[in-house]
């Protein structure tokens, strides 16, 4: 593999988590609040008699978190925590690190959003496939126009509107949560009845998200077909006589299908923001709700760590794609 | 034998020198019309688009509760006069005057949907200009400097392309106005700050295959200056390109902000669709049974990106003819 190729990618991944991390770093600062003082007075309050010592004690904080330093030594600490996987401690949720909440409610989005990537990547790219290969078939064209059709609509749209449609069929089904309430300290993963009422949690916010994203696979996987369809190796094959299956899994499908791993380093980003906001609209325990929330309470660490793991989550995904593919590819090889 | 080239004629072929010397009907609009039968994704995309033009543009004209006329009851002046009490039981009667209902504040869901319309168009609109704007810009400036500033707006490009938008839109949105929420226009202009890649990167790759093209080099050399190059040649040939990375964008700048609304980030005191949803779930309106509340805006948004996606899969055709249906 050409190396000019390999040091051209990681500097590029380089460059993409130093600009994640400097706007992280640099737009919740532009607010000009100080959501320290503000945490640290509103506890003051608490219990009815002022904290005489209270100016003291957020003099004290503000050293420990580093805010009394010039912004240019914060900025240069930051960035170099941050590449450490040290994202600090949370304001808001005080004595935990980011790192901690993070470890909480990361694997529910990650197991979201690959689980549903996975599938809608695999059934859409067949349902596009199948159109190109059936492209005269009435009945199949017509029942692919609405997955089309969804495809531009926003996740978290469309799971509003199937929790719109759940909720008036079945009262009983779960709209929101990833698992059965009222559980006290950590969930028991042995337990059946509860991994039963994780999965049954999960199927409104997947579906929303695979169903939306067939129809982009799809369309690309059409696309990549016309093209294979016109190499002269499918002329050959069915010159050959070979099977109509064979020619469709083996020979058309195969080489259609690496390519669209490029669009899938396009959609990554798009991809993250979406399920951002269906965990938000669900109620999902990932880190959507987490972010909103640390957004509205000014809770800069946690802001701040939240982003930029998903920002370097996504940039090394798109990485690792852009590395793979020619070795999965040999005929981009050079 | 030209004569039936031209019927196939689209924007992309049409050079501008033959403009000028042929009757315009003829040669533009009739084969346009022609092209417009057989691309009918670009049809029915427009078509939605006519229609909530129409719908809103009656609703304004024949729905009295909706005036776009007048100062102090502007139109967002109007839908908030209608909420008397601060806060109202949502309710759902079509005798009742108010044909879609009214929502928890007692605003007038009708009138809201019909104003939000346009809003959010807006500042769809507001975005993708800018991003497209400066996305071309960059395009040009790399494809034509070439060499390390070339290198540097695409290692740029490329880089931002990963980074999930939506994350840094909120970011901006909060740190920008935190706890009064953005005003239309400003919202606009924030999703426009992340707009741009995009369309850079794909006017970029089209304009170094253009600028190889026979007929460019054809007008390099009988002395056309750079400049008139770029605006005589090369423009009229990018258009559909162009054309459909901004239809893109506006559909891209309308999800992305209705995401930074849904998290009740934008102009909360505007009835834009976004802000309806966002009081939708603010308020849990599903779980309280009040689906007529957040139907309405969802239809429409619905509409909205389901027409924006049929016009840019049809100027996709236009562009790359390879994916134009054979008839």
């Amino acid at each position: 593999m050409p190396w000019r190729y390999i040091i051209g990618r990681l500097l590029m991944f380089v460059i993409t988590i130093w600009i994640a991390s400097t706007f992280v770093f640099f737009l919740p600062r532009l607010s000009g609040q100080n959501p320290l003082a503000e945490k640290i007075y509103q506890e003051a309050q608490q219990g009815g008699y002022e904290d005489p010592n209270v100016a003291e004690r957020v003099r004290v904080f503000e050293a420990k978190y580093g805010f009394d330093r010039p912004i240019w030594e914060q900025y240069v600490k930051f960035v170099t925590d941050v590449i450490q996987f040290d994202l600090g401690r949370s304001i808001f949720q005080w004595p935990k690190t980011v790192n901690e909440i993070l470890a909480e409610k990361i694997m529910w989005t990650l197991a979201m959003g690959l689980l549903t990537l996975i599938l809608a990547f695999l059934i859409g790219s067949l349902m596009g496939a199948l159109m190109e290969w059936r492209r005269h078939n009435i009945g199949l064209m017509v029942s692919m126009a609405p997955i089309l059709a969804l495809s531009a609509v926003p996740f978290f749209i469309f799971g509003l509107v199937l929790q719109l449609l759940v909720f008036n069929i079945d009262n009983e089904f779960p709209l929101v949560y990833g698992y059965q309430q009222g559980i006290v300290g950590w969930p028991d993963w042995t337990d059946f009845s509860f991994i039963l009422s994780v999965l049954k949690h999960a199927i409104l916010p997947a579906l929303s998200i695979t169903v939306v994203s067939l129809g982009g696979w799809a369309m690309g996987m059409r696309g990549m077909m016309v093209t294979t369809k016109g190499e002269d190796y499918m002329l050959q094959a069915e010159a050959k006589g070979l099977p109509d299956r064979v020619m469709f899994f083996q020979y058309a499908i195969r080489n259609s299908l690496l390519p669209q791993l490029t669009g899938l380093t396009l959609a990554l980003g798009l991809i993250v923001s979406g399920v951002v906001l269906v965990e938000i609209v669900f109620g999902y325990p990932g880190v959507g709700g987490q972010l909103l929330q640390a957004v509205r309470s000014n809770d800069y660490p946690t802001t701040q760590g939240i982003v930029f793991v998903l920002a370097f989550g996504t940039a090394g995904a798109t990485l690792a794609l852009d590395l793979l593919y020619p070795l999965i590819d040999p005929r981009i090889r050079t | 034998m030209i004569k039936e080239i031209q019927t196939d004629n689209t924007p992309a072929r049409i050079s501008a020198n033959s403009i000028m010397d042929t009757p315009f009907m003829r040669e533009r609009i009739i084969p346009m019309l022609r092209y417009m039968r057989r691309n009918r994704l670009i049809v029915g995309g427009i078509g939605i688009f006519v229609a909530l033009g129409l719908f809103v543009i009656l609703s304004f004209i024949f729905y009295s509760k909706v005036d776009l006329l007048g100062e102090t009851q502007g139109v967002n002046g109007l839908v908030r006069a209608i909420s008397v009490p601060a806060r109202q039981t949502p309710s759902w009667n079509p005798w009742s005057g108010y044909p879609l209902g009214t929502d928890e504040q007692g605003r007038d869901i009708f009138a809201a949907v019909v104003v939000g319309i346009p809003l959010s168009l807006r500042i769809g609109l507001i975005a993708a200009a800018i991003g497209v704007g400066v996305g071309m810009v960059l395009a040009f400036v790399a494809a034509y400097a070439g060499g390390w500033v070339d290198a540097v707006i695409r290692t740029m490009v490329d880089s931002l392309i990963p980074i999930p938008g939506l994350l840094i839109l909120v970011l901006v949105a909060t740190s920008l106005n935190p706890g009064k929420g953005l005003t239309v226009d400003q919202l606009g202009f924030v999703i426009a700050v992340l707009a741009w890649p995009g369309p850079a990167r794909v006017i970029r790759s089209q304009v170094l295959v253009i600028r190889e093209r026979g007929y460019v080099e054809m007008a390099r050399m009988s002395g056309t200056s750079p400049i008139g190059i770029i605006f005589k040649e090369m423009m009229p040939n990018l258009a559909p390109y162009a054309l459909a990375s901004f239809v893109a964008a506006v559909s891209g700048a309308i999800l992305a902000s209705i995401g930074v609304e849904s998290l009740g980030l934008g102009p909360l005191d505007s009835p834009t669709l976004g802000s309806m949803i966002y009081w939708n779930i603010f308020n849990s309106s599903i779980l309280l049974g009040l689906w007529y509340w957040l139907l309405p805006p969802i239809v429409v948004l619905v509409l909205l990106f389901i027409g924006l996606f049929m016009i840019s899969a049809g100027l996709d055709e236009v562009a790359n003819p390879r994916l134009r249906r054979r008839v």
